[in-house]
């Protein structure tokens, strides 16, 4: 998997102002936190460098986060990033820089491939470290001291939820590029002569899928000046009458762009389950098996078979 | 703004050239069911290569472009459906059954010069 | 001509060429939001139709073209309005091949094949409200 290098695929993992919002609302962020936030921005200004290396100390520790260490270049980005970030965490403004900021931290964190899950520890550990310095530092009123902290932990908490969802979104969109990929290698359009195309397609047939082989058929029709289609379905997992729906779609669409199609490998108890469903497969050119639908497509193409052929393939 | 019409031996071919409004699609009927009677054609081509979208109207005056030529003793085909286009329409219920299909203009001379069934788009 | 403010593109339909407007409008649009290949050519005939509808049935309304985001997914939505003679009966509006105007009766329920999302409203004397969705697969 780390091995697909689907980068040039990947668009920005998007957050719009209402997860931004929705975000700060979960964590009860509100504006009388803002200066109690203020009250801690020079304790924590002070040991910006402190916390920054022991962050990265403590993450050092984990085997899981061994791919960041790997990295020499990355790791030094990391850390300017976290650095920039502990500055911003005790800014008081939480508006779409601040989550840019993030979304940088978090898209090269999953660049390494570093695990998500640990995040939550490693935060939690600069927290208690910033609390303590808060904490001694609290001089004669540590329960407004404490109040103080609490502000300056539900942005702790707002980063781990922006985390989360970047890197969750990054997760989903490499497995949707890579489903992708594999969709394509799974329902080649190849030709196998002037004019002719053949379509196998193997496996299950959703209506996304189904869409996406209509797309690439129509575009290997026009690229290949194709005439013919051998459709065979020989593999594909369950024919009921939603795929055979989708199958007379992509045959219409075919015929607009001036292509026939024959459909192979449509066994006869199939087709006579999808009749009594109130399917219409009157509209669909059906031959047994692929041989028998090449011969044919061959024939309306005016090629001549060395072979004679057989009696059956005249059902079409 | 009118598409116009060439004539190649006994072809009409008009080729639309932008995204077209309705009253345009109406007057190429019109203008290619007059002039299929004067000029015995034998074939129209409509090439929709250049069109947006075909929605129903389109398709419906296209169909309809059909009949008249074919009552005239002309056949029409209509060549040049994108990709896109074609599955935008299949999408929303449209086809062009009984009208005969091709990929380009040279498919359309060659359907004309074959003389193809309007059933299927080739043989 | 369409006018372009911060609640997105409104195009004023009153006769057929405004019809090419709107789709060729929504398309553009579509592009900005993010959508490719088929998907531009499936919300242009969509709003098509529903263009037309207006022209057809109301002499005159609008369409609005606006982006849309929610739950972080991103998408258009299309808002089509007359204050035309609306429809009596929604549901056979919405069947395939049923028609007043003796056409094919394919422009309501092809547009609610062709989007994510449809939703129609309307009233015999007071008018018609269409509104479309599509989104982007993430
Ligand atoms: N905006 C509208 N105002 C009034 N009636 C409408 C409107 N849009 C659609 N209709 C009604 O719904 C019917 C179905 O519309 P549609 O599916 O587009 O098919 P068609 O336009 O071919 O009739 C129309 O025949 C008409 O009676
Ligand atoms: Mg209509």
């Amino acid at each position: 998997m780390a091995d697909l290098d689907f980068s040039a695929h990947r668009q920005a993992v998007h957050l719009t102002d209402e997860d931004i919002a929705r975000h700060k609302r979960f964590v009860g962020l509100e504006a009388a936190d803002l200066p109690r936030i203020a009250a801690v921005r020079p304790i924590v200004m002070e040991r910006v460098d402190e916390l920054t290396t022991m962050f990265f100390d403590f993450l050092r520790g984990l085997d899981v986060a061994t791919p960041l260490f790997r990295r020499g270049d990355l790791l030094d980005e990391a850390k300017r990033m976290k650095r920039e970030h502990l500055i911003a965490m005790v800014g008081g403004v939480y508006d779409r820089a601040y989550v840019e900021l993030q979304l940088e931290l978090g898209l090269l964190y999953s660049k390494v491939g570093l695990d998500t899950r640990v995040f939550p520890g490693a935060f939690y550990h600069l927290m208690n470290t910033v609390g303590a310095i808060v904490m001694a530092n609290a001089g004669d009123d540590p329960q407004k001291a404490f109040q103080n902290f609490m502000a300056v932990k539900k942005i702790g908490f707002l980063d781990i939820g922006l985390m989360i969802d970047i890197m969750a979104a990054e997760r989903e969109q490499t497995i949707s590029i890579q489903q992708e990929a594999i969709r394509e290698l799974s329902t080649p359009v190849l030709q196998i002569r002037d004019g002719l195309l053949i379509l196998p397609i193997i496996g299950t047939l959703d209506s996304f899928r189904a869409k996406q082989l209509t797309d690439s058929l129509l575009r290997a029709i026009r690229a290949n000046r194709a005439k013919m289609v051998v459709m065979d379905i020989t593999g594909v997992a369950a024919v009921d009458s939603r795929v055979a729906n989708h199958l007379i779609q992509t045959v219409a669409a075919s015929r607009l762009m001036g292509a026939t199609v024959i459909v192979t490998g449509l066994s006869g108890d199939v087709a006579q389950a999808l009749v009594s469903l109130g399917v219409d497969l009157g509209t669909l050119n059906t031959v047994g098996d692929l041989q028998g639908g090449l011969e044919l497509a061959e024939r309306r193409l005016g090629y001549r078979i060395a072979r004679q052929a057989d009696s059956s393939l005249e059902t079409a | 703004m009118g598409i116009p019409i060439l004539k190649l031996g006994h072809v009409l071919i008009a080729s639309i050239q932008d995204a077209l409004t309705d009253n345009d699609l109406i007057q190429l009927r019109d203008d290619l069911s007059s002039q299929v009677g004067w000029s015995r054609a034998t074939g129209v081509i409509i090439d929709v290569s250049a069109l947006d979208v075909m929605d129903s109207f389109a398709t419906r005056t296209l169909r309809g472009i059909a009949d008249i030529t074919k009552l005239r003793g002309a056949k029409t085909v209509i060549v040049g459906i994108q990709p896109d286009v074609a599955f935008a329409m299949i999408q929303l219920g449209l086809d062009l059954d009984g009208v005969t299909t091709g990929l380009d203009l040279d498919e359309g001379l060659a359907a004309i010069g074959r003389g193809d069934r309007g059933d299927a788009g080739h043989g | 001509m369409p006018v372009m403010g911060d609640d997105g593109i409104t195009v004023t339909i009153a006769n057929e060429s405004d019809i090419v407007t709107a789709r060729q409008m929504g398309r553009a649009l579509s592009e900005q939001v993010g959508f490719q290949g088929s998907d531009l050519t499936i919300i242009a005939t969509a709003i098509s139709e529903i263009a037309r509808n207006i022209v057809t049935y109301a002499q005159r309304g609008e369409i609005v073209l606006r982006p849309v985001t929610a739950n972080s997914r991103r998408g258009v939505v299309v808002v089509a309005r007359d204050d035309g003679p609306g429809i009596p009966d929604i549901a056979r509006a919405m069947q395939d091949g049923y028609s007043t105007g003796k056409t094919l009766g394919l422009g309501l329920p092809g547009a609610r094949r062709l989007m994510d999302e449809f939703e129609i409203q309307s009233e015999v004397g007071v008018g018609t409200i269409v509104t479309m969705r599509k989104w982007l697969r993430r």
